[in-house]
Protein backbone atom coordinates (compact mmCIF):
# COMPACT_ATOMS: atom_id res chain seq x y z
CA UNK A 1 0.00 0.00 0.00
CA UNK A 2 1.43 3.78 -0.66
CA UNK A 3 0.76 6.56 1.33
CA UNK A 4 0.92 10.26 0.22
CA UNK A 5 2.11 13.65 1.87
CA UNK A 6 -0.16 16.28 0.19
CA UNK A 7 3.21 18.96 0.56
CA UNK A 8 0.27 21.93 -0.01
CA UNK A 9 -1.03 21.08 3.49
CA UNK A 10 1.82 19.82 5.45
CA UNK A 11 3.06 22.71 8.28
CA UNK A 12 6.34 20.38 8.84
CA UNK A 13 4.47 19.12 12.74
CA UNK A 14 6.46 16.36 12.53
CA UNK A 15 3.64 14.25 13.98
CA UNK A 16 4.03 11.81 11.22
CA UNK A 17 7.74 10.87 11.72
CA UNK A 18 7.39 10.34 15.51
CA UNK A 19 4.64 7.93 14.77
CA UNK A 20 5.60 5.90 11.65
CA UNK A 21 9.92 7.05 11.45
CA UNK A 22 10.43 4.38 9.15
CA UNK A 23 7.98 5.88 7.11
CA UNK A 24 7.89 9.57 7.33
CA UNK A 25 11.03 11.97 7.31
CA UNK A 26 10.80 15.70 7.46
CA UNK A 27 12.86 17.26 5.26
CA UNK A 28 14.45 21.01 5.48
CA UNK A 29 11.88 22.49 3.82
CA UNK A 30 9.28 21.63 6.64
CA UNK A 31 7.65 19.28 4.28
CA UNK A 32 7.43 15.58 5.18
CA UNK A 33 8.35 12.93 2.35
CA UNK A 34 7.62 9.59 2.29
CA UNK A 35 10.61 6.95 2.13
CA UNK A 36 9.09 3.85 0.97
CA UNK A 37 7.16 3.25 -1.82
CA UNK A 38 5.13 0.01 0.05
CA UNK A 39 4.35 0.27 3.34
CA UNK A 40 5.31 -2.81 4.78
CA UNK A 41 2.06 -4.95 6.27
CA UNK A 42 4.23 -4.12 9.94
CA UNK A 43 4.48 -0.73 9.76
CA UNK A 44 0.36 0.01 8.41
CA UNK A 45 -0.25 0.58 12.20
CA UNK A 46 2.10 3.42 12.48
CA UNK A 47 0.66 5.11 9.60
CA UNK A 48 -2.45 4.81 10.19
CA UNK A 49 -1.89 6.55 13.33
CA UNK A 50 0.29 9.32 11.77
CA UNK A 51 -2.68 9.82 9.51
CA UNK A 52 -5.50 10.38 12.59
CA UNK A 53 -2.62 12.19 14.32
CA UNK A 54 -1.57 14.74 11.77
CA UNK A 55 -2.65 18.51 13.01
CA UNK A 56 -3.23 19.54 8.91
CA UNK A 57 -4.56 15.82 8.04
CA UNK A 58 -2.58 15.92 5.29
CA UNK A 59 -1.55 12.52 4.48
CA UNK A 60 -3.68 9.56 3.04
CA UNK A 61 -3.35 6.14 1.60
CA UNK A 62 -3.22 6.40 -1.85
CA UNK A 63 -6.83 4.50 -3.71
CA UNK A 64 -5.69 2.21 -6.38
CA UNK B 1 -20.89 18.93 43.71
CA UNK B 2 -22.18 21.44 45.50
CA UNK B 3 -25.74 22.27 45.70
CA UNK B 4 -25.18 25.73 43.76
CA UNK B 5 -23.77 23.87 40.88
CA UNK B 6 -26.13 20.95 40.72
CA UNK B 7 -26.85 21.61 37.17
CA UNK B 8 -29.34 19.11 35.17
CA UNK B 9 -29.89 18.55 31.17
CA UNK B 10 -32.98 21.00 31.08
CA UNK B 11 -31.04 23.90 32.29
CA UNK B 12 -28.68 24.09 29.84
CA UNK B 13 -28.43 26.79 27.48
CA UNK B 14 -24.82 27.32 25.37
CA UNK B 15 -26.46 30.52 24.43
CA UNK B 16 -25.95 31.67 27.58
CA UNK B 17 -22.91 33.39 28.17
CA UNK B 18 -23.07 33.26 32.13
CA UNK B 19 -22.49 29.79 31.75
CA UNK B 20 -19.21 30.30 30.60
CA UNK B 21 -18.11 33.49 32.45
CA UNK B 22 -19.04 31.37 35.90
CA UNK B 23 -16.95 28.19 34.89
CA UNK B 24 -20.34 25.84 35.12
CA UNK B 25 -19.59 25.06 31.25
CA UNK B 26 -17.52 22.24 31.71
CA UNK B 27 -20.16 20.35 34.14
CA UNK B 28 -22.74 21.05 31.40
CA UNK B 29 -20.61 19.54 28.66
CA UNK B 30 -19.87 16.61 31.20
CA UNK B 31 -23.64 16.35 31.31
CA UNK B 32 -24.36 16.74 27.69
CA UNK B 33 -21.79 14.46 26.46
CA UNK B 34 -23.61 11.54 28.80
CA UNK B 35 -27.22 12.36 28.14
CA UNK B 36 -27.54 14.55 25.06
CA UNK B 37 -23.96 14.16 22.80
CA UNK B 38 -25.77 15.98 19.94
CA UNK B 39 -28.07 18.73 21.23
CA UNK B 40 -30.34 20.93 19.34
CA UNK B 41 -30.66 24.46 20.58
CA UNK B 42 -33.64 25.94 18.94
CA UNK B 43 -33.99 29.11 17.28
CA UNK B 44 -33.94 32.16 19.33
CA UNK B 45 -35.95 35.76 19.09
CA UNK B 46 -33.07 37.24 16.20
CA UNK B 47 -30.95 33.83 15.64
CA UNK B 48 -31.13 30.51 14.13
CA UNK B 49 -30.54 27.45 16.06
CA UNK B 50 -27.84 24.65 15.74
CA UNK B 51 -26.54 21.53 16.86
CA UNK B 52 -24.18 21.28 19.67
CA UNK B 53 -21.30 19.20 19.26
CA UNK B 54 -19.38 17.83 22.56
CA UNK B 55 -18.30 14.42 21.54
CA UNK B 56 -14.34 14.10 20.36
CA UNK B 57 -15.38 11.71 17.06
CA UNK B 58 -18.05 14.36 16.06
CA UNK B 59 -15.90 17.10 15.76
CA UNK B 60 -12.89 15.30 14.15
CA UNK B 61 -15.64 13.91 11.19
CA UNK B 62 -16.71 17.45 10.85
CA UNK B 63 -13.13 18.86 10.81
CA UNK B 64 -11.77 16.30 8.39
CA UNK B 65 -14.47 17.28 6.37
CA UNK B 66 -14.48 21.16 5.03
CA UNK B 67 -16.04 20.35 1.75
CA UNK B 68 -19.31 19.62 3.63
CA UNK B 69 -18.99 21.71 6.35
CA UNK B 70 -17.96 25.16 5.54
CA UNK B 71 -16.38 28.02 7.41
CA UNK B 72 -17.83 30.73 4.98
CA UNK B 73 -21.46 31.24 6.46
CA UNK B 74 -19.46 32.13 9.87
CA UNK B 75 -17.34 30.48 12.35
CA UNK B 76 -19.47 31.90 15.18
CA UNK B 77 -21.60 29.94 16.96
CA UNK B 78 -24.80 33.28 16.18
CA UNK B 79 -26.36 33.05 12.60
CA UNK B 80 -28.76 35.86 12.95
CA UNK B 81 -32.27 35.45 10.90
CA UNK B 82 -32.35 38.89 9.51
CA UNK B 83 -29.27 39.85 7.65
CA UNK B 84 -29.13 43.44 9.50
CA UNK B 85 -28.79 41.99 13.00
CA UNK B 86 -25.05 41.16 11.50
CA UNK B 87 -21.69 42.54 12.90
CA UNK B 88 -19.78 44.34 10.73
CA UNK B 89 -17.08 40.82 11.52
CA UNK B 90 -19.66 39.07 9.64
CA UNK B 91 -18.28 41.13 6.37
CA UNK B 92 -15.22 38.92 6.59
CA UNK B 93 -16.96 35.82 5.74
CA UNK B 94 -14.94 33.99 3.07
CA UNK B 95 -12.50 36.65 3.36
CA UNK B 96 -10.17 35.44 6.19
CA UNK B 97 -8.45 32.24 6.32
CA UNK B 98 -10.54 31.13 9.08
CA UNK B 99 -13.64 32.01 7.41
CA UNK B 100 -12.43 30.42 3.60
CA UNK B 101 -13.09 26.95 2.32
CA UNK B 102 -11.00 25.15 0.25
CA UNK B 103 -9.11 25.08 -2.42
CA UNK B 104 -8.81 29.04 -1.87
CA UNK B 105 -7.78 28.96 1.57
CA UNK B 106 -4.78 26.59 1.60
CA UNK B 107 -3.25 28.79 -1.67
CA UNK B 108 -4.01 31.89 0.79
CA UNK B 109 -2.59 30.12 4.06
CA UNK B 110 0.63 29.46 1.77
CA UNK B 111 1.83 32.80 1.93
CA UNK B 112 2.37 32.82 5.33
CA UNK B 113 2.66 29.51 6.47
CA UNK B 114 6.51 29.48 6.09
CA UNK B 115 6.74 31.71 9.15
CA UNK B 116 4.46 29.43 11.51
CA UNK B 117 6.24 25.81 11.28
CA UNK B 118 7.70 24.51 14.33
CA UNK B 119 12.05 25.37 12.61
CA UNK B 120 10.86 29.24 11.90
CA UNK B 121 8.99 29.58 15.71
CA UNK B 122 12.22 27.60 17.40
CA UNK B 123 13.99 30.36 16.22
CA UNK B 124 11.86 33.16 17.53
CA UNK B 125 12.58 31.37 21.24
CA UNK B 126 15.65 33.51 21.89
CA UNK B 127 13.21 36.52 21.25
CA UNK B 128 10.48 35.40 22.94
CA UNK B 129 12.21 34.65 26.36
CA UNK B 130 13.59 38.19 26.08
CA UNK B 131 11.10 39.91 25.95
CA UNK B 132 9.36 37.73 28.71
CA UNK B 133 11.78 38.59 31.03
CA UNK B 134 11.61 42.13 30.65
CA UNK B 135 7.76 41.86 31.47
CA UNK B 136 8.70 40.16 34.45
CA UNK B 137 11.55 42.91 35.65
CA UNK B 138 8.23 45.27 35.25
CA UNK B 139 6.38 43.37 38.24
CA UNK B 140 9.41 42.02 40.00
CA UNK B 141 9.76 44.99 42.55
CA UNK B 142 5.93 45.25 43.15
CA UNK B 143 5.35 41.94 44.79
CA UNK B 144 1.84 42.08 43.24
CA UNK B 145 0.02 42.37 39.91
CA UNK B 146 -2.71 41.70 37.55
CA UNK B 147 -1.21 38.94 35.84
CA UNK B 148 -3.87 39.06 32.87
CA UNK B 149 -3.00 42.80 32.52
CA UNK B 150 0.67 43.24 33.12
CA UNK B 151 2.19 40.04 31.74
CA UNK B 152 -0.19 37.10 29.85
CA UNK B 153 -1.73 39.79 27.50
CA UNK B 154 1.54 41.30 26.98
CA UNK B 155 3.78 38.68 25.80
CA UNK B 156 1.30 37.51 22.96
CA UNK B 157 0.62 41.28 21.53
CA UNK B 158 4.38 41.88 21.70
CA UNK B 159 5.02 38.93 19.65
CA UNK B 160 2.12 39.07 16.88
CA UNK B 161 2.89 42.96 17.11
CA UNK B 162 6.64 42.92 16.01
CA UNK B 163 5.04 40.34 13.51
CA UNK B 164 3.06 42.79 11.85
CA UNK B 165 5.61 45.50 12.41
CA UNK B 166 3.85 47.65 14.87
CA UNK B 167 5.45 49.91 16.66
CA UNK B 168 5.07 49.84 20.84
CA UNK B 169 3.35 53.09 21.20
CA UNK B 170 -0.07 51.12 19.06
CA UNK B 171 0.38 47.86 21.13
CA UNK B 172 -2.24 49.29 23.85
CA UNK B 173 -4.51 50.26 21.05
CA UNK B 174 -4.51 46.82 19.60
CA UNK B 175 -5.34 45.21 22.95
CA UNK B 176 -8.14 47.47 23.38
CA UNK B 177 -9.46 47.12 20.14
CA UNK B 178 -8.85 42.90 20.37
CA UNK B 179 -11.01 43.01 23.86
CA UNK B 180 -14.16 45.67 22.09
CA UNK B 181 -14.52 42.68 19.46
CA UNK B 182 -13.75 39.42 20.75
CA UNK B 183 -14.94 40.83 24.17
CA UNK B 184 -18.34 42.63 22.91
CA UNK B 185 -20.66 40.95 24.81
CA UNK B 186 -18.60 41.81 28.19
CA UNK B 187 -20.09 45.33 30.03
CA UNK B 188 -16.26 45.68 30.84
CA UNK B 189 -15.42 46.21 27.40
CA UNK B 190 -18.83 48.13 26.02
CA UNK B 191 -17.41 51.74 27.18
CA UNK B 192 -18.55 53.50 23.61
CA UNK B 193 -22.21 52.38 25.40
CA UNK B 194 -23.80 54.76 27.95
CA UNK B 195 -23.56 52.70 31.06
CA UNK B 196 -27.89 52.24 31.81
CA UNK B 197 -26.99 49.99 28.04
CA UNK B 198 -24.37 48.09 28.69
CA UNK B 199 -25.06 44.56 28.93
CA UNK B 200 -27.58 44.16 26.28
CA UNK B 201 -27.39 42.28 22.85
CA UNK B 202 -27.71 46.05 21.26
CA UNK B 203 -24.63 47.19 23.38
CA UNK B 204 -22.77 43.82 22.22
CA UNK B 205 -23.16 44.45 18.65
CA UNK B 206 -22.22 48.28 18.91
CA UNK B 207 -19.39 47.59 20.52
CA UNK B 208 -18.32 44.61 17.89
CA UNK B 209 -18.71 47.21 15.52
CA UNK B 210 -16.77 50.05 17.06
CA UNK B 211 -14.04 47.57 17.43
CA UNK B 212 -13.87 46.33 14.01
CA UNK B 213 -13.96 49.88 12.54
CA UNK B 214 -11.39 51.33 14.50
CA UNK B 215 -8.80 48.17 13.51
CA UNK B 216 -9.91 48.66 9.89
CA UNK B 217 -8.80 52.27 10.02
CA UNK B 218 -6.06 51.65 11.80
CA UNK B 219 -4.74 48.98 9.26
CA UNK B 220 -5.67 51.16 6.38
CA UNK B 221 -2.98 53.76 7.51
CA UNK B 222 -0.48 50.42 8.26
CA UNK B 223 -0.99 49.58 4.48
CA UNK B 224 -0.70 52.91 3.10
CA UNK B 225 2.50 53.28 4.78
CA UNK B 226 3.88 49.72 3.75
CA UNK B 227 2.90 50.01 0.31
CA UNK B 228 5.57 53.33 0.51
CA UNK B 229 8.15 51.71 2.50
CA UNK B 230 8.17 47.86 2.70
CA UNK B 231 9.76 46.74 5.70
CA UNK B 232 10.52 43.39 7.32
CA UNK B 233 7.05 42.35 8.37
CA UNK B 234 3.72 40.22 7.54
CA UNK B 235 1.54 43.55 5.97
CA UNK B 236 4.82 43.95 3.54
CA UNK B 237 4.83 40.30 2.83
CA UNK B 238 1.26 40.11 2.35
CA UNK B 239 1.53 43.55 -0.01
CA UNK B 240 3.96 41.83 -2.46
CA UNK B 241 1.92 38.32 -2.68
CA UNK B 242 0.02 37.01 -5.11
CA UNK B 243 -2.63 34.55 -5.33
CA UNK B 244 -2.99 32.79 -8.67
CA UNK B 245 -1.37 35.17 -10.44
CA UNK B 246 -3.08 38.16 -8.81
CA UNK B 247 -2.08 40.60 -5.59
CA UNK B 248 -4.26 40.47 -2.86
CA UNK B 249 -6.58 43.46 -2.75
CA UNK B 250 -6.49 46.22 0.56
CA UNK B 251 -9.77 44.65 1.63
CA UNK B 252 -8.47 41.12 1.19
CA UNK B 253 -4.92 42.58 3.39
CA UNK B 254 -7.09 44.46 5.95
CA UNK B 255 -9.23 41.47 6.75
CA UNK B 256 -5.74 39.55 6.87
CA UNK B 257 -4.55 41.83 9.93
CA UNK B 258 -7.70 41.88 11.45
CA UNK B 259 -7.43 38.00 11.53
CA UNK B 260 -3.70 37.74 12.78
CA UNK B 261 -3.85 40.66 15.08
CA UNK B 262 -7.35 39.08 16.97
CA UNK B 263 -6.05 35.36 16.71
CA UNK B 264 -2.16 36.39 17.71
CA UNK B 265 -2.69 37.77 21.03
CA UNK B 266 -6.18 37.02 22.58
CA UNK B 267 -5.74 33.22 22.40
CA UNK B 268 -2.53 33.03 23.81
CA UNK B 269 -2.83 35.32 26.86
CA UNK B 270 -6.06 33.17 27.75
CA UNK B 271 -3.89 29.96 27.68
CA UNK B 272 -1.30 31.83 29.82
CA UNK B 273 -3.46 32.78 32.33
CA UNK B 274 -6.27 30.11 32.17
CA UNK B 275 -2.76 27.76 32.52
CA UNK B 276 -1.85 29.90 35.51
CA UNK B 277 -5.51 29.26 37.17
CA UNK B 278 -5.22 25.65 36.30
CA UNK B 279 -2.11 25.23 38.43
CA UNK B 280 -3.51 27.16 41.20
CA UNK B 281 -5.67 25.20 41.39
CA UNK B 282 -3.88 21.63 41.38
CA UNK B 283 -1.05 22.29 44.08
CA UNK B 284 0.21 19.05 43.93
CA UNK B 285 0.76 18.79 39.82
CA UNK B 286 1.86 22.88 40.12
CA UNK B 287 4.88 21.66 42.74
CA UNK B 288 5.63 18.32 40.72
CA UNK B 289 6.36 20.93 37.93
CA UNK B 290 8.44 23.27 39.68
CA UNK B 291 10.04 20.17 41.11
CA UNK B 292 11.13 18.97 37.56
CA UNK B 293 11.05 21.63 34.62
CA UNK B 294 11.70 19.67 31.94
CA UNK B 295 8.08 18.08 32.48
CA UNK B 296 7.12 22.05 31.02
CA UNK B 297 6.27 20.50 27.41
CA UNK B 298 3.48 17.91 28.08
CA UNK B 299 2.39 20.13 31.05
CA UNK B 300 1.62 22.94 28.04
CA UNK B 301 -0.24 20.22 26.38
CA UNK B 302 -2.17 19.15 29.38
CA UNK B 303 -2.88 23.37 30.08
CA UNK B 304 -4.31 23.42 26.53
CA UNK B 305 -6.80 20.23 26.99
CA UNK B 306 -7.79 21.78 30.56
CA UNK B 307 -7.93 25.24 29.58
CA UNK B 308 -9.18 24.83 25.40
CA UNK B 309 -8.85 29.01 25.12
CA UNK B 310 -11.16 28.96 21.87
CA UNK B 311 -14.62 27.69 23.19
CA UNK B 312 -15.85 26.84 19.69
CA UNK B 313 -16.36 27.16 16.27
CA UNK B 314 -19.63 26.55 14.21
CA UNK B 315 -19.62 25.60 10.44
CA UNK B 316 -22.62 25.06 8.01
CA UNK B 317 -23.61 22.06 6.17
CA UNK B 318 -22.96 22.22 2.29
CA UNK B 319 -25.26 19.19 1.66
CA UNK B 320 -27.45 16.74 4.01
CA UNK B 321 -25.72 14.99 6.00
CA UNK B 322 -25.21 12.36 9.26
CA UNK B 323 -23.47 12.90 12.72
CA UNK B 324 -23.29 9.66 15.07
CA UNK B 325 -26.50 8.72 13.13
CA UNK B 326 -28.49 11.96 13.54
CA UNK B 327 -29.32 13.70 10.17
CA UNK B 328 -28.03 17.17 9.40
CA UNK B 329 -29.73 19.22 7.02
CA UNK B 330 -28.20 20.89 4.21
CA UNK B 331 -27.94 24.59 5.64
CA UNK B 332 -27.88 24.09 8.97
CA UNK B 333 -25.26 25.13 11.23
CA UNK B 334 -23.12 22.71 13.83
CA UNK B 335 -21.20 24.12 17.09
CA UNK B 336 -17.96 22.46 17.74
CA UNK B 337 -17.36 22.85 21.30
CA UNK B 338 -13.95 22.23 22.40
CA UNK B 339 -13.60 22.13 26.21
CA UNK B 340 -16.64 19.63 25.65
CA UNK B 341 -14.09 17.33 23.43
CA UNK B 342 -11.35 17.70 25.21
CA UNK B 343 -12.29 16.27 28.13
CA UNK B 344 -14.80 13.36 26.14
CA UNK B 345 -14.03 10.20 28.98
CA UNK B 346 -14.22 7.93 25.72
CA UNK B 347 -10.83 9.40 24.52
CA UNK B 348 -9.10 10.15 27.47
CA UNK B 349 -8.87 8.49 30.91
CA UNK B 350 -9.40 9.88 33.53
CA UNK B 351 -10.47 12.91 31.62
CA UNK B 352 -11.75 15.01 34.64
CA UNK B 353 -8.24 14.61 36.26
CA UNK B 354 -5.59 17.72 35.10
CA UNK B 355 -2.35 15.49 34.51
CA UNK B 356 0.71 17.41 33.39
CA UNK B 357 2.16 14.04 32.52
CA UNK B 358 -0.87 12.75 30.02
CA UNK B 359 0.50 10.78 27.05
CA UNK B 360 -0.91 10.40 24.73
CA UNK B 361 -2.68 13.65 24.65
CA UNK B 362 -4.17 14.45 21.42
CA UNK B 363 -6.36 17.42 22.38
CA UNK B 364 -8.45 19.80 20.10
CA UNK B 365 -7.41 22.86 21.67
CA UNK B 366 -5.75 24.31 18.10
CA UNK B 367 -8.56 22.41 15.97
CA UNK B 368 -7.48 19.78 13.15
CA UNK B 369 -7.34 19.31 9.61
CA UNK B 370 -7.68 22.53 7.26
CA UNK B 371 -8.29 25.06 9.74
CA UNK B 372 -5.84 23.66 12.37
CA UNK B 373 -4.24 26.73 14.41
CA UNK B 374 -1.70 28.59 12.48
CA UNK B 375 0.15 30.23 15.14
CA UNK B 376 -0.28 27.01 17.33
CA UNK B 377 3.49 26.78 17.19
CA UNK B 378 4.04 30.33 18.84
CA UNK B 379 1.23 29.59 21.21
CA UNK B 380 3.24 26.60 22.71
CA UNK B 381 6.47 28.61 22.46
CA UNK B 382 5.17 31.69 24.57
CA UNK B 383 3.46 29.37 27.09
CA UNK B 384 6.04 27.00 27.91
CA UNK B 385 8.41 29.74 28.16
CA UNK B 386 6.30 32.02 30.16
CA UNK B 387 5.95 29.28 32.52
CA UNK B 388 9.83 28.57 32.84
CA UNK B 389 10.45 32.43 33.09
CA UNK B 390 7.93 32.64 35.65
CA UNK B 391 8.36 29.91 38.10
CA UNK B 392 11.80 30.28 38.09
CA UNK B 393 11.76 33.94 39.22
CA UNK B 394 8.57 33.69 41.20
CA UNK B 395 8.45 30.27 42.78
CA UNK B 396 5.92 31.60 45.47
CA UNK B 397 3.37 33.35 43.71
CA UNK B 398 -0.11 32.84 44.62
CA UNK B 399 -3.53 33.41 44.08
CA UNK B 400 -4.44 37.65 45.03
CA UNK B 401 -7.65 37.66 45.03
CA UNK B 402 -11.06 36.73 42.91
CA UNK B 403 -10.45 35.13 38.74
CA UNK B 404 -12.74 37.73 36.44
CA UNK B 405 -13.78 35.67 33.53
CA UNK B 406 -14.95 36.86 30.21
CA UNK B 407 -18.76 36.82 29.51
CA UNK B 408 -18.11 35.22 25.79
CA UNK B 409 -19.39 31.52 24.34
CA UNK B 410 -16.53 32.02 22.06
CA UNK B 411 -13.25 32.90 23.54
CA UNK B 412 -12.74 31.12 27.49
CA UNK B 413 -10.79 34.40 28.98
CA UNK B 414 -10.04 35.45 31.77
CA UNK B 415 -9.91 39.45 31.94
CA UNK B 416 -8.29 39.57 35.65
CA UNK B 417 -6.16 37.65 37.89
CA UNK B 418 -5.09 39.12 40.87
CA UNK B 419 -1.66 37.54 41.93
CA UNK B 420 1.20 38.00 45.19
CA UNK B 421 4.75 37.05 44.92
CA UNK B 422 7.54 37.61 47.19
CA UNK B 423 9.22 41.31 45.09
CA UNK B 424 12.56 41.27 44.30
CA UNK B 425 14.82 44.28 45.74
Amino acid sequence: MKVVVNADKCEGHGKCEKAAPAVFKLGDDDVSRVLVDDVPESQRGQVDAAIRLCPRQAIAWERP
Amino acid sequence: MTAETALTLADINLNDETLFESGLSHEAFRILRRENPISWTPAEERIKGHWNLVKYEDVLQVSRHPEIFSSERGIVQYEPINPEDATQAANGNGKMLITMDPPRHVKLRRLVNKGFTPRAVAAMEPHIRQITRKLLDGIAAKGECDFVLDVASQLPLAVICGMMGLEDKDWPLMFQLTNKVLGAGDPEYQTDVPEDQRGTDEAARATGNMGTMQMFGFFAQQLMNRKEHRREDLISLLVDSELDGDRLSDEDILWFCFLLILAGNETTRNGISGGLVSLFEHPAERARLQADMSLMPSAVEEILRWVSPVTHMARVALEDTEIRGQRIAQGERVVMWYPAVNRDEDVFPQAQRFDITRTPNDHLAFGIGEHFCLGAGFARLEMRVMFEELFTRFPDIELNGPVERLRSTFIGGIKHLPVRFSPER
